[in-house]
């Protein structure tokens, strides 16, 4: 059994993060992933308050263990989210997409476990001293919002340069991508991709087939002229906005408006054609879907298996 | 002062010539993304000995100075 020091700070019994997907990670699967043993998250996406306030209530009506809260810092409603966690008394959140600190004087006092994503050392350094409880280092593998580290390359600076423990993310849906991060010094992983084909995931049927059908070369990334670059699974919107990218008479504002709503139409209408299908480089490894707890029990059974045998193949 | 020893540390770290950096200049006119912030204020932080605190309302050189004397004088 594979127990690290992720597993006490956090509760968990698997030191296994949820990625906090917008329009993905929502209370049915989140609380699959806690009931397996690993930590699920709620995304607070774009949404206001309220709407997450319905969703922490209604995971703990399916849930009693810990489970968390995604929080994308560049959502308008960020201040309004970051007010119903305390309110809610959310035992973990972690962050995305901007500097947490501003509410972390807030939510590290109440208790609350912060746990910010970070692609920089710097920043991993900065959200330690503001009392981060761990801290996860995502390489540019992962679907959604990317910085330009790999996970290999980031997260060993990151450990290395800060004392709690880090959690890697980016490329990682099976054993094997556990007991790598393991060996660069991460004590836990976050999965977004693997539970985008959990069971209990409520994505739209042809979403979970897009992932399915995945080649290790099926995903871009677009929006780096907009400062905010996407990993997500080519398709004719991607296309679409990868061309207006290059081409200079196009506006930075009318590349926004075509990629406004992609990620729920993709999500919730399942629209191939216009939808942003968020997906991570290791989708092509996603081959079934399984209920969550069956994803987490075969990656930690996998990842010890690997970690004890390699003592028989190192001389 | 702050602002001189905040340039001179901008334009090492970007390789560029001092004299284009003013104190209105913007991260984006300096080309700094905000990665690139993140890492500059942390090595402000180290020469200086102080905690700056870093928002988005902290767009350009002028005022990172006027945090960094607060966080001085704090």
């Amino acid at each position: 059994m594979i127990h690290t020091d992720i597993c006490d700070r956090i509760g968990i019994e698997y030191p296994i993060f949820q990625g906090g997907m917008a329009w993905v990670s929502e209370h049915v699967l989140a609380a699959a992933v806690s009931n397996a043993g690993g930590l699920g998250l709620i995304s607070a996406m774009s949404a206001d308050g309220e709407y997450l306030r319905r969703e922490i209530r209604l995971c703990r009506e399916i849930t009693d263990k810990p489970f968390g809260v995604n929080v994308m810092l560049m959502s308008p409603y960020a201040a309004e989210v970051a007010k119903v966690i305390l309110e809610e008394r959310v035992s973990v959140v972690t962050t995305g997409a901007g500097l947490p600190g501003v509410y972390m004087k807030e939510w590290v006092p109440a208790g609350i476990k912060v746990v910010p994503v970070v692609p920089s050392t710097a920043i991993a350094r900065r959200v330690e001293r503001e009392g981060a409880a761990a801290i996860i280092a995502e390489g540019c593998e992962s679907g959604g919002h990317v910085g330009e580290l790999t996970t290999m390359a980031l997260v060993p600076q990151v450990v290395d340069c800060v004392s709690v423990p880090v959690v890697a993310a980016g490329g990682i849906a099976d054993g094997r991508g556990i007991a790598a991060a393991f060996m660069l010094g991460a004590r836990g992983v976050q999965c977004g991709t693997r539970f985008l084909c959990a069971e209990e995931c409520q994505i739209h049927p042809n979403y979970k087939r897009k992932v399915l059908a995945a080649r290790d070369i099926d995903t871009v990334v677009t929006g780096r002229r907009l400062g905010h670059p996407v990993r997500c699974l080519r398709n004719p919107l991607s296309r679409q906005i990868g061309l207006m990218e290059y081409d200079s008479s196009v506006s930075n504002e009318e590349i926004e408006r075509c990629g406004a709503g992609s990620l729920r139409r993709a999500a919730v209408e399942g629209d191939t054609e216009g939808g942003s299908f968020m997906a991570g480089q290791i989708a092509a490894l996603v081959k079934c879907v399984k209920p969550a707890r069956e994803i987490i029990a075969e990656m930690f059974a996998e990842a010890e298996k690997l970690l004890s045998e390699g003592a028989t193949w190192v001389r | 002062m702050i602002f001189e020893k905040v340039a001179e540390m901008l334009a090492d770290y970007k390789g560029i010539d001092v004299s284009t950096i003013a104190p209105e200049s913007t991260f984006q006119d300096l080309e700094l993304d905000s990665l690139d912030v993140a890492d500059l204020v942390m090595q402000i932080e180290d020469a200086l000995g102080v905690n700056i605190e870093l928002d988005p309302s902290v767009t350009n050189m002028d005022a990172l100075v006027k945090r960094i004397e607060e966080a001085k004088n704090a």
